[in-house]
């Protein structure tokens, strides 16, 4: 645990919270607001009392002035389900610093804030498939455990985006955050319309190496894909540089426009931005933090 | 076109290695990215999976051989004919006189023919070779049968101007000794054609023909030619003579100076070709005295002029006689010396003077020094024999210095002692029958006269006053003469008595040294302006001056020459085969050759 996150950051982390706007459902009880109706001193309604309900509830007052039984029905506090997906394919096995290890400290950073909050964290990473990282994390107990699975998982292979779109469509209304660098020889474009469909609110992280943002070498090389391995001899040029340089504005654009469309938050992230910046100042300003 | 380096050509060969290169497979260092589809897909020029593949038309491919192609021309040195023709043996006469100073062509005629030298010299081919020669007063020879082009270039540059006249038949003569009967020659004059008179007669007929380049355009000048100094009775006064040379009419002002104050100004108006004389003063303290115009003219060395104002210093002679009043007369026109006229009886020794005269009488003893001797009386030891009746009076060489102007014409003397026999020296003025005056120069200058001046028409004519003159300045020239001298004109200085050392001083302050004791030529007067010469007699330093100006009409006329008449050619001159001279384009090549590499790299960071 201590490997992958710092304490101070770690107690940093204890003051933010998840923000969603609308208020979800939850299995449990939990410290957040949800559609559901039950015990917390915030009111909410009044219904008409049925039999089978807990005369406790009932509004004696009103009873008096209008002679009819009602209940007081007060907002339920529940858990946020969130679901974390992390991109661990070949691609992300890339940079300096490297942008595997960086996803799974962001990953820890977040789903840490969560367990903080009593919220309910899901974990699954990704490359060719979709690998579950265990039953769900509940509480700062898990946090451990949370920690140690995210370490162990191993990093390489293609990324199949289309493979995602079973698991997240399976969820319960919630909150996801998919941290991937949306490279590979797929469109991430499914797995987010998928989040949109399943009523996810939540974000798409994109996270890349300074490297890859701006290359910094020229001349003749034999470029190899991290992925799929294929070869293919290259000369760098200013121009070519460019050309690169343009293809992958355009694909973080596609996937920028991809998630607004479906009223997802996106952020392009730098593995050579500190953790601490990313989580308490990026994320924050992306509001997904609070 | 020709090539001077054909064999560069072989540097072709470099060609198909480029081509060959291509064909080769690159090795190249493996990088790994995270999305290959992102990079550019295109088909690189260089692509090649294999060692040796099917050649792909390629833009940097193109320029590379064609970089490649233009270096192995340049390399090559091609040359285009060049207009004018050359002989193998081109003998360049470069005038560097006082009027190639002119700035009518800028910066100057010289600079100017210079320019002009150098594009004959690019043009020279491999076989070629060239011989350069500066005509100043006394030509010299800057480079010699040379065919490297950068050490012509350099001795060119290296050419100063000089302040004194041109001697082109002196020039020629020198070019005629360098160059070989039968060479291939042709001589090339680069000059104003202000040039010393030239001897065009057959026996100075050239081996060569001469191409005769005019540089120069204009003739408007004003300038000073004559500043004399006349001491009158009661005082003294500078006769100044300025010309206008141009045809324009010029005002201007004369700036006159003794001593370096400013005594006088003076402003003339002169029309083309006019010329006035000034009466300057010359305050009585006065040493040096200068004049300056300021005309702006196109030629500064005759605008300022000097001249030493304080009397010779006189010399003490002696002439005892026993009545001689025709020699004493024409002794006394030489201002400069101080006459002591004594009686034979009165003679006790000639140790204190410089000069002694013995007339009709000589002394037991002769003295151990300069002397001249008349009629010496018979029984003494330079007498001659018998006199005898003389009859046409002539001089041995007409040409000798001593008998400048001097017309013996018609000179008769009724008898002289027989001089045949006589050691004394070499015969002056002879006779059928004697001769009548020697002279020696060793141990000292003396002179030996046969006759007695009375028994001869000779102190009648205006012979004899000039002949005294020629005789007294040989035997004692001035110590420092104090007239002006033209540049490049050698200075004869006679050490004062007792002098440990004499040392001139020039207008630029340079130091010349000179051995004292001795009469001594100075040969430095290239610059205009005053010269010091300081000498330590008894540890005392003595100073007198003289002065160089140029003061020549011929040159600041400036006009130059349309062209010159020069000596003819010699039958056993070579058939001339001028060839096309040579102008090499490679640095042009290879400045295209650079203009190709350089689109070649914005070729390549374009990605063609």
């Amino acid at each position: 645990m201590a490997a992958l996150l710092d304490p101070p950051l770690l107690r940093r982390l204890e003051a933010l919270a998840l923000r969603v706007r609308r208020a979800v459902r939850g299995q449990m009880g939990g410290e957040r607001r949800s559609t559901a109706r039950g015990r917390s001193v915030e009111f909410a309604d009044f219904r008409s009392y049925s039999p089978g309900d807990d005369f406790r509830l009932i509004d004696w007052n009103a009873y008096a002035r209008l002679d009819r039984f009602m209940l007081r029905l007060f907002v339920a506090e529940q858990e946020l389900p969130l679901s974390i997906f992390v991109d661990l394919s070949g691609s992300m096995d890339w940079g300096r610093p490297n942008k595997a290890e960086t996803a799974k400290r962001l990953a820890g950073a977040i789903a840490y804030v969560a367990l903080a909050a009593l919220d309910r964290v899901r974990l699954t990473v990704f490359a060719e498939g979709p690998i579950s990282g265990g039953a769900p994390y509940r509480g700062r107990r898990a946090v451990a455990n949370l920690f140690s699975r995210l370490q162990s998982f191993p990093v390489g292979g293609p990324t199949d985006y289309d493979r995602l779109v079973w698991p997240i469509g399976r969820q319960r209304p919630g909150m996801t955050v998919l941290i991937s660098d949306g490279l590979g020889e797929s469109s991430i474009d499914p797995a987010i319309a998928a989040l949109g469909r399943a009523r996810q609110e939540g974000a798409v992280l994109q996270l890349l190496a300074p490297q890859e943002i701006a290359p910094d070498w020229t001349g003749d090389a034999r470029l190899r894909d991290a992925e799929t391995g294929v070869e293919r001899e290259f000369t760098s040029t200013p121009v070519t540089s460019a050309a690169y340089v343009a293809a992958l504005a355009r694909r973080t654009d596609e996937i920028e426009r991809s998630a607004h469309r479906r009223g997802l938050r996106f952020a392009r992230l730098s593995t050579d931005e500190p953790i601490d910046d990313m989580v308490l100042r990026t994320l924050r300003r992306l509001g997904l933090l609070s | 076109m020709s090539f001077l380096a054909p064999a560069a050509a072989a540097l072709a060969l470099t060609l198909p290695v480029i081509v060959a290169l291509y064909f080769l497979r690159i090795r190249r260092p493996t990088r790994v990215v995270p999305a290959l589809n992102l990079w550019p897909d295109e088909i690189r020029d260089r692509q090649a999976n294999i060692p040796w593949q099917r050649l792909r038309f390629s833009w940097l491919l193109l320029l590379q051989l064609l970089a490649a192609a233009v270096l192995v021309a340049a390399a090559a040195q091609p040359a285009l004919s060049a207009g004018a023709g050359l002989a193998r043996h081109s003998v360049v006469l470069l005038d560097v006189s006082a009027s190639m100073q002119a700035r009518d062509v800028q910066p100057s005629r010289l600079d100017e023919a210079k320019r002009e030298v150098g594009g004959l010299i690019d043009q020279l081919g491999p076989q070629d070779r060239m011989t350069l020669i500066a005509v100043g007063s006394v030509p010299r020879v800057v480079a010699s049968v040379v065919g490297d082009r950068e050490a012509l270039h350099r001795a060119v540059n290296d050419i100063g101007a000089q302040n004194g006249p041109a001697d082109l038949s002196a020039a020629l003569a020198l070019a005629s000794g360098l160059v070989r009967p039968g060479d291939d020659a042709r001589a090339y004059l680069f000059s104003d054609g202000i040039v010393g008179p030239i001897r065009t007669d057959s026996a100075n007929s050239l081996p060569f023909p001469v191409e005769y380049h005019r540089v120069g355009v204009s003739g408007e000048n004003v300038g000073m030619t004559s500043l004399v100094v006349r001491t009158g009775a009661q005082s003294r006064a500078a006769y100044l003579h300025t010309q206008n040379f141009g045809r324009q009419s010029r005002s201007f002002s004369v700036e006159w100076r003794a001593d370096g104050r400013l005594v006088d100004v003076r402003k003339l108006t002169l029309a083309g070709g006019q010329a006035q004389d000034l009466v300057l003063p010359v305050p009585s303290d006065a040493t040096l005295v200068s004049a300056h115009i300021d005309a702006g003219d196109i030629f500064a060395l005759d605008d300022t002029v000097s001249a030493v104002a304080s009397a010779p210093r006189a010399f003490r002679v002696l002439l005892v006689t026993p009545g001689n009043v025709f020699l004493q007369q024409a002794l006394s026109l030489r201002t400069d010396l101080q006459l002591d006229v004594i009686a034979p009886s009165a003679y006790r020794s000639a140790a204190p003077y410089a000069m002694s005269i013995f007339d009709g009488y000589a002394p037991p003893a002769l003295p151990d020094g300069p002397f001249i001797l008349i009629n010496p009386p018979a029984g003494s030891p330079l007498a001659g024999g018998t006199p005898i009746g003389i009859g046409r009076v002539r001089a041995v060489d007409a040409g000798d210095p001593l008998l400048t102007n001097v017309d013996l014409q018609d000179v008769h003397i009724a008898r002289s002692q027989d001089l045949h026999a006589s050691k004394f020296g070499r015969p002056l003025i002879t006779s059928l029958q004697t001769p009548l005056v020697l002279v020696r120069d060793e141990p000292f200058r003396q002179v030996l006269f046969g006759f007695d001046l009375h028994e001869s028409d000779l102190p009648l004519r205006i012979a004899f006053p000039i002949l005294v003159q020629n005789l007294s300045e040989w035997i004692l020239p001035p110590s420092v003469p104090s007239h002006s001298f033209h540049p490049d004109e050698p200075v004869t200085i006679v050490p004062e008595a007792g002098a440990t050392s004499v040392t001139v001083v020039r207008p630029d302050g340079s130091r010349r040294s000179l051995a004292g004791g001795s009469v001594a030529t100075f040969g430095d007067t290239d610059l205009t302006g005053l010269y010091t010469v300081e000498q330590v007699v008894a540890g005392k330093v003595d100073r007198s001056w003289f002065t160089v100006n140029l003061f020549s009409e011929q040159i600041s006329q400036l006009k130059p020459a349309e062209r010159l008449t020069l000596p003819p050619l010699s039958s056993t001159t070579a058939a001339h085969s001028a060839h096309r001279g040579q102008l090499e384009i490679w640095p042009w090549i290879a400045l295209v050759a650079l203009g190709v590499v350089v689109v070649e790299w914005l070729a390549f960071h374009r990605g063609l």
